[in-house]
């Protein structure tokens, strides 16, 4: 159970949970103290232990579920499973009968039996013989291991035996899903199928009835065991192969120009942004505390200097916090930079936590203050509203930043960076630099990221030489992973 | 004093006992006070605020009928205020009346280095335990009996706390340069951390802790909380309300009501001789569960809707 458990752990990496080793001794631990009967009361203990964050509960509900899912091998279901199989023997044998072995009269053709049985349990596909009608009764007890395991009625046993011998034949190297059938085949021979095909048709040929009788038994519950290792496979290639699956698709849509990411990625990107987000905040959270030397704290001072006989010589200053610097993300949401607008915006909502004040503006032609949209909405809403109101519209730069200047230029001062995001194409019109000018004196630093890469820039419409001369950076910026180095480079002069 | 190890025996038993305590919990909280107290290791409670994480310290240490230690965080808290300092005073005023004594101590010593010598056969008198004044953390330690330590609001404290916190957490122990390392006594304390997650706990703090969520409760239980609470109230009010705070909690708002809110809402209509919600009544007990004129206003405009759809 402990290598199930390292197992169960494993994939919890691979969905993005992050445990520890001492999490893992914990993990031991509680087992222990637990045990596995009770499947609900480990769940809650593991979900203590093991996720840390809300999230990760969520992602472990998930994957506890899938790891140790296991169906009943209950009484019930047996019972009226043998119950049809008893009707469908006692009608055949009215029919003209039918059994197996010297039971049947031997003036029936052959090929009419098996049509029948065939049409009577057109499940059993593979099932070469018919059953007989023993009825309920004492059944011998089973002789190899497979087999009194089966018999056995306990489904933790199973579980652990089914999960020893996939770790033996490696189920864990799944890669594709049509290799499903080959692993399901190699656990069964693992567990010890071929003993128990020689027992099943052993018993079958036996000539006392409980003998026949849990022969049928068997091979009932090898069928159904069978089903569940397909299961167990099925699960092992979603857990392992499927995650390192996603784990490349993340890996490629990371570097994959935003333009051309496919709406069904979408969500996927969202996940992403907010992860790399995240990354950030946990990094940048603790540079936050830049701490400026100030006024004499008087009590700590005469705290600290009691204890060399109230002589003050140990001196100790208030501390105060440098306030936040101001952002300001200008972004071009015409149709041809929309998509990394819409990155851009969902990155820097993300960062609230340790972003300094975002004021958002977004234009086409004509520009206007976003901000309070996305203090009112959701992330995902306010992109879609901003999109909706302001895209559409041809392109003017001039026009949004003269709009910019009596909108806000007062508001820009040398704590101010200025973020524009725009492939500067000015459809030939007026490009009125030196507002950008004028923005480039008085903030701290003006950033220009253009979507598209270096060797279009100053080419047909583009303004991009008028407009890179009054910018203190200019970066291509066109994949998640470009947002994410600039970003990060904000966020360490900013903060 | 209640019998800890037979309370603790089973989920069920601590079930049973929060009940009695008017605490109702789901079976992921009892579970893990059963796993801490099995396992001596701390919780970590996160959660909205107003679900009752500190409630559940709370009602813990009155259970197992153990003293409660509170340490309460905020920005700028060091370890003078929460672990321990010198007593300055003290040491100061016996010094000014030790000074004959150390006279007599001195008396006939030549030379500076003789004199030293001298006092060094006294040893750090000054700074031993007698002078010593133990803050939450260390008076939680020194417990005879054990403790329930209740570290609230984790996450208002500053980064260097959080580290400095990891050693109490994981052996039950502080060290003080002066005189060594302090070990918990017999029992160590049962321990709880609050966090209301305005920022990110750090993962070595997380990693000694079973971090526990606590989410708002579902109707029944809820249900069962108010009743646990404020029993006067009549059943059919109890129902509306709860379906009535649910209902607000699906809405877009910058502050969704918790169950603190549910419960002193319960005890204002109960006040009004309340028999069942209408909505002229809850427009104007709104701001017993609302907190900003905002989501007052927002509510107001489809009060009617959402009463109709709970009195049904």
């Amino acid at each position: 159970m402990e290598r199930e458990l390292t197992n169960f752990i494993r994939a919890l990496r691979m969905a993005d949970v992050r445990v520890s080793t001492a999490e893992t001794l914990d993990a031991m631990n509680t087992l222990e103290l637990v045990g596995y009967r009770d499947r609900e009361f480990l769940k809650h203990s593991l979900s203590l232990v093991l996720p840390k964050t809300a999230d990760e509960k969520e992602t472990f509900d998930r994957c506890f579920d899938e790891f140790f899912t296991f169906e009943e091998l209950s009484g019930e279901r047996d019972s009226t499973e043998a119950d049809t199989q008893g009707e469908a023997g006692e009608d055949a044998d009215g029919e003209g009968g039918e059994g197996s072995g010297g039971q049947r009269p031997p003036g029936e053709p052959a090929s009419g039996r098996k049509k029948k049985s065939k049409a009577k349990k057109p499940n059993n596909l593979y099932e070469e013989e018919p059953e007989e009608d023993l009825g309920p009764g004492e059944m011998s007890e089973a002789s190899g291991a497979l087999s009194q395991l089966l018999m056995s009625n306990s489904k933790v046993d199973l579980t652990v035996a089914m999960a020893k011998a996939g770790e033996a034949i490696g189920v864990r190297d799944i890669k594709i899903f049509t290799q499903k059938g080959l692993y399901t085949r190699r656990i069964m021979d693992e567990m010890g199928l071929a003993d128990l095909n020689q027992e099943i048709s052993t018993l079958r040929e036996a000539p006392s009835v409980p003998s026949r009788r849990l022969g049928q038994e068997l091979k009932r519950r090898r069928d159904w065991l069978r089903e569940q290792v397909r299961d167990y496979v099925e699960r092992q290639f979603l857990l392992n192969a499927d995650v390192s699956g996603r784990k490349l698709r993340e890996e490629l849509l990371r570097k994959v120009k935003l333009s051309n990411v496919e709406h069904r990625n979408f969500r996927l990107i969202q996940e992403m942004v907010f992860k790399m987000a995240k990354k950030l905040t946990t990094m940048h959270s603790r540079r936050k505390k830049v701490f400026k030397k100030g006024a004499l704290n008087v009590p700590r001072t005469l705290r600290h200097n009691m204890s060399y006989d109230g002589a003050i010589f140990d001196l100790h200053w208030k501390s105060v916090k440098i306030d936040r610097p101001k952002v300001f993300a200008i972004c071009d949401v015409s149709g041809s930079v929309a998509t990394y607008a819409r990155f851009m915006l969902m990155f820097l909502y993300s960062l609230d936590e340790v972003m300094p004040k975002v004021r958002s503006f977004a234009f086409s032609s004509d520009l206007a203050e976003v901000t309070d949209l996305f203090n009112r909405n959701k992330i995902e809403d306010a992109i879609a509203k901003v999109l909706r109101d302001y895209a559409g519209g041809s392109t003017d730069y001039g026009q949004a930043f003269k709009d910019f200047r009596k909108l806000c230029m007062d508001d820009v001062d040398n704590r101010t960076t200025i973020i524009i995001l725009g492939d500067a194409r000015n459809n030939y019109g007026e490009a009125n630099a030196e507002i950008l000018k004028e923005m480039y004196d008085r903030s701290k630093r003006v950033i220009w990221l253009n979507p598209e890469s270096r060797v279009s820039w100053n080419t047909g419409d583009s303004e991009m030489r008028k407009y890179g001369a009054y910018s203190h950076q200019v970066d291509e910026c066109n994949s998640l992973m470009h947002l994410e180095r600039v970003v990060g480079n904000l966020l360490k002069q900013t903060t | 004093m209640a019998d800890v190890n037979a309370i603790a025996a089973s989920v069920e038993s601590l079930k049973q006992h929060f009940e009695q305590h008017n605490y109702i919990c789901s079976d992921q909280i009892a579970t893990a006070v059963y796993l801490a107290f099995h396992l001596n290791k701390p919780i970590l409670i996160e959660g909205p605020p107003g679900v009752g994480k500190t409630e559940l310290a709370k009602t813990t240490a009155e259970m197992f009928a153990l003293p409660m230690i509170r340490l309460q965080c905020y920005e700028g808290l060091d370890e003078a205020k929460a672990i321990y300092e010198w007593k300055y005073g003290k040491q100061l005023l016996y010094t000014q009346v030790l000074k004959e004594a150390l006279d007599e101590v001195l008396d006939g010593a030549k030379g500076f280095t003789q004199s030293v010598k001298r006092l060094h056969e006294f040893g750090d008198i000054f700074f031993s335990e007698e002078f010593l004044e133990p803050r939450p953390l260390m008076k939680a330690l020194q417990e005879d009996d054990g403790c329930v330590l209740l570290i609230d609001e984790i996450d208002k404290s500053d980064h260097e706390f959080e580290s400095m916190l990891l050693e109490i957490l994981s052996d039950f122990q502080i060290s003080i340069p002066e005189i060594g390392t302090i070990k918990a006594n017999k029992e160590p304390p049962m321990v709880f951390l609050t966090s209301n997650n305005t920022r990110e706990i750090s993962d070595a703090l997380k990693r000694r802790c079973l971090h526990l969520y606590i989410p708002f409760p579902d109707i029944d239980l809820e249900q069962r909380i108010i009743h646990a609470r404020v029993p006067e109230v009549p059943e059919e009010l109890r129902r509306q309300m709860v379906e009535f705070i649910h209902e607000l909690r699906g809405l877009d708002l910058k502050k969704v009501p918790a169950i603190s809110e549910t419960i002193d809402w319960a005890r204002t209509l109960l006040l009004l001789h309340t028999e069942s919600l209408e909505p002229k009544l809850v427009k104007d007990t709104l701001n017993v569960i609302l907190k900003f004129q905002e989501d007052i206003e927002n509510v107001e405009a489809e009060l009617t809707s959402i009463t109709n759809k709970i009195r049904k």
